[in-house]
């Protein structure tokens, strides 16, 4: 999949066969050597490398370079059949990984319990024939030239072209433990220790517990994007449009826009459009995380890749192919998952340069156990850890051989390099399932430090269109009388003054007659005659010009102007009646979600151009203390920055398009309510639905991505802090015990299984919103919820 | 890389790891303990195996950055 933008190309390549962070570096490094690479972006549990380059740059040569590593790299194709070829590739290395296990393990139990037959109680249930060198060095041999091969073949690839790997490692562990029981079967009088000392169960073992850690990781790896390849399967792969009058049934990806499309109930959508013909309701859920299905009548925007529950319509195709909502989504989550976090750079880099040093430190452990530890600490007596086997027969340089494979492959750093991408995955597919898409990794980071959030107010707090909120009539009149009549007044009106009194009173069920004359007073308010009766509707000028002395409702208006509402005052027949207020109002939810982030102990700001006094009383409504007012949309940008030098790591919620430039500013924006138009925000991250609560939602699933990852590198250094100097013999002096290469194979398979099990928990986690929905818990507009989300 | 570029790595790096596994040998006989030739020779090999592997990653960019420069 290729993009242009204005001087460069994106160049999107599927690699195959890429099994740790170094592979990450070395692929990376391969394809910033081509000429015209600007940047390479390679995400390892994704199996994506995003890279830009120059028109100059050959794909071909990037690919070339990528596969002389030994890895396989192909172009991203643009829809759904590249996920199915993927999983193609994922099943077969499965599969291939699994038949690996098959040969390895009952092969090396073969070899282990030979070895072991003599001793211990393994005369009892192990046949004496099992206990042939012959038989063992065939098995071994089995195992080091079939599963173990890959080994070989990766870090060989990859060493004569400079780049070091895990499989460096591994292939050096078992090549040197399968030499040396080689040559002592062989040869037993070589002088390496002989018969009693041969390696065979360290090379059987060392690779059958290593190709187990293949496995695990080829089943779990896939995981990574089956999310997304569900959601492309969600779009139908055929859809019916009228041409020439004709329903035909043609490709989903040959709808052209303005073709209408046919759906029935049952149906996915197969594009984005608008209804022309028909009503339905369409569960929304799997792209907008919104579990209540959407009613769609003609004129409403329809999503491809939703699903149309009810009735049958027809809509005209506005956006196809890659324009689609879903494949804007798609795209924003690959890009995210190439992004990496600065917690992963750092991890990288360790494991990039580790191979080398754990080489070098393999290398020391050697010198040291030849030249000094073996003569001054070795006991015949010694043993392998959890094994029986003894070490009297092995000689100096089998002694430092074996401290010196155990030390390369105990620091493996495998599970160093998973431990962040992996927990990113899961917590990019976390947020997408509630509609929240973070940018990039580091979009995950930067949201967990949080400690500011401002929201904008007009049309993100609050609606940003007028309401009916007050009707106060004087004791003489009824409420609904005055509603309708101000209602009828208005009905001509364009001011959104008056269409809010209008769409008030319709939503207490009153529909208006038409006027009998209507004149609308520039700057002051309405003029109407109905039924006999002359209504007065508008400003205090209005009233003095009419000589309406409003006395008596002068204190309910200034009640309701100290609430940041437009009091209007109306007379009929030239007598006082009542005072209406019309007011900006809060969405929905907008309580909850800053009492909600204040418990989270973070400071709730609102920005807003509205004079003080307006902007404090919608802050009172919502409970927000910290409020910057009469700031010009320029301005914005530079509060922001204002709070930062404060030293506040700022969080800005807004709308993408126009509140742009704070959005940029803050260390996290936040693009809210955008729909499913994703590719035009500018945010950080975007919640996709227009419910305030998603922006704590968002700060929840990232600070228990961020915990996970950390958790994950606790669990990744932690047995290369602990395994290590054990690998190096430190325990040998005082206990008579070493730890064995298969037993360090052990532990670093446990290492990236921990990280691996670790992550996978981070499906079971809940945002306090989905909780609350799980406990049936419903928050109706203009309530609070009566549980969870209080103010402080 | 060019053939002329590896070659000059290969000599390079291969020197510096041959270096490393004779003072190894060296070592062995300096040292005050007895090693039985197949100690010596295989931990030279062993040496010989570890240098080039450390030394491999460093020299083979190195002569690629200046080959490129």
């Amino acid at each position: 999949m290729t993009h242009e933008t204005n001087l460069s190309h994106e160049l999107s390549l599927t690699v195959h066969g890429m099994s740790c962070a170094a592979c990450v570096s070395k692929v990376e490094k391969a394809a910033l050597a081509v000429s015209g690479v600007s940047d390479v972006k390679v995400s390892l549990v994704a199996g994506l490398a995003r890279i830009t380059h120059e028109p100059t740059a050959s794909v071909t040569d990037i690919q070339a370079a990528i596969a002389g590593l030994g890895y396989r790299a192909e172009v991203t194709a643009d829809d759904a059949e590249r996920y199915d070829r993927e999983k193609e590739v994922r099943r077969q290395e499965i599969q291939r990984q699994k038949i690996n296990v098959l040969i390895a393990w009952p092969l090396s139990m073969i070899v282990m319990f030979g070895l072991f037959q003599p001793m211990w109680i393994f005369p009892l249930f192990v046949p004496e024939w099992m206990h042939n060198k012959w038989l063992m060095l065939v098995a071994t041999t089995i195992i080091v030239f079939g599963p173990g091969w890959q080994f070989f073949t990766h870090s060989f690839n990859g060493l004569r072209r400079g780049v070091t790997d895990m499989n460096l490692l591994y292939a050096t562990g078992i090549g040197a433990a399968y030499v040396i029981a080689f040559i002592n079967t062989l040869w037993p009088d070589a002088g390496f220790g002989g018969q009693g000392a041969t390696f065979f169960e360290t090379a059987a073992l060392l690779t059958a517990f290593i190709v187990l850690g293949r496995y695990l990781e080829a089943l779990t790896r896939g995981r990574a994007s089956e999310a997304i390849r569900q959601l492309m399967n969600l779009q139908p792969k055929m859809a019916r449009v009228v041409r020439q009058g004709q329903e035909i049934e043609i490709p989903a990806g040959s709808v052209a826009v303005d073709d209408v499309v046919m759906v029935r109930p049952g149906e996915s959508i197969p594009v984005d459009g608008v209804v022309v013909y028909g009503h339905s309701v369409i569960d929304e859920s799997m792209l907008t995380g919104e579990s209540i299905p959407v009613e769609k009548k003609p004129g409403d925007a329809v999503t491809g890749a939703t699903m149309n529950r009810s009735g049958a319509f027809k809509f005209r195709a506005t956006r196809v192919g890659g324009d689609t909502a879903l494949a804007q989504i798609v795209r924003l989550v690959e890009e995210a998952q190439t992004s990496k976090a600065p917690i992963q750079r750092l991890a990288d880099l360790v494991a990039g340069h580790f191979i080398s040093g754990v080489h070098v430190l393999s290398l020391l452990v050697f010198l040291f156990w030849f030249f000094i530890g073996y003569e001054i600490f070795f006991q015949p007596g010694g043993r392998f850890i959890l094994s029986p086997y003894a070490l009297a027969e092995v000689g100096v340089f089998g002694f430092a051989l074996l401290l010196s494979i155990t030390t390369l492959v105990i620091s493996c750093p495998c599970a160093v390099g998973l431990a962040t991408p992996t927990a990113m995955m899961a917590g990019f597919a976390k947020g997408t399932e509630s509609g929240i898409l973070f940018k990039g990794a580091d979009a995950v980071e930067e949201t967990t430090k949080v400690n500011a959030i401002i929201f904008d107010k007009t049309g993100t707090l609050t609606r940003g269109r007028p309401a009916l909120t007050d009707v106060e009539p004087l004791p003489d009149w009824e409420r609904a009388q005055i509603l309708t009549l101000a209602a009828v007044a208005e009905k001509g009106s364009e001011h959104p003054l008056g269409q809010a009194i209008v769409a008030g009173a319709q939503a207490e069920c009153i529909e208006p007659d038409d006027p009998d004359s209507f004149e609308a007073l520039t700057g002051r308010g309405v003029r109407a005659a109905y039924q006999g009766q002359e209504i007065l509707l508008g400003t205090r000028r209005l009233m003095a010009e009419a000589g309406v002395n409003i006395n008596r409702l002068e204190p309910a208006a200034e009640q309701m102007e100290q609430s940041g509402k437009t009091a209007m005052f109306m007379a009929v027949d030239d007598r006082p009646a009542a005072v209406i207020a019309v007011a900006d109002t809060l969405k929905p939810h907008a309580v909850e979600a800053v009492g909600r982030l204040q418990q989270m102990g973070i400071q709730v700001w609102m920005i807003t151009g509205d004079n003080r006094r307006t902007a404090q009383a919608i802050a009172r409504q919502v409970g927000i203390e910290h409020v910057l007012a009469e700031v010009l949309p320029g301005d914005k940008a530079a509060e922001v920055r204002r709070l930062q030098e404060q030293g506040l790591r700022v969080a800005m919620v807004g709308d993408g398009i126009n509140d742009a430039p704070a959005l940029a500013q803050a260390n996290v924006g936040l693009a809210i309510g955008s729909g499913t138009d994703v590719a035009k925000e500018t945010g950080d991250v975007i919640l996709i639905r227009e419910d305030l609560r998603e922006v704590v939602s968002a700060i929840e699933v990232a600070r228990a991505t961020l915990r996970k990852v950390r958790q994950n590198l606790f669990w990744a250094f932690i047995y290369n802090v602990v395994g290590i100097p054990l690998g190096m013999g430190i325990l040998y002096p005082f206990t008579g015990l070493v730890v064995s290469p298969e037993l360090a194979a052990l532990a670093m398979v446990l290492s990236s299984l921990s990280v691996t099990l670790n992550t996978l928990t981070l499906r079971r986690f809940r945002t306090s919103l989905q909780k609350n929905y799980e406990l049936g818990i419903r928050n109706y507009e203009g309530q609070e919820s009566p549980v969870v989300f209080r103010p402080s | 890389m060019s053939t002329n570029a590896a070659r000059k790595a290969f000599l390079i790096y291969f020197s510096i790891s041959l270096a490393a596994a004779i003072l190894f040998l060296v070592m062995t006989f300096v040292a005050s303990q007895e090693y039985l030739p197949a100690a010596r020779y295989g931990g030279a090999i062993w040496v010989l195996i570890l240098s080039l592997i450390v030394t491999m990653p460093i020299v083979i960019p190195a002569v690629k950055r200046r080959e490129g420069s």
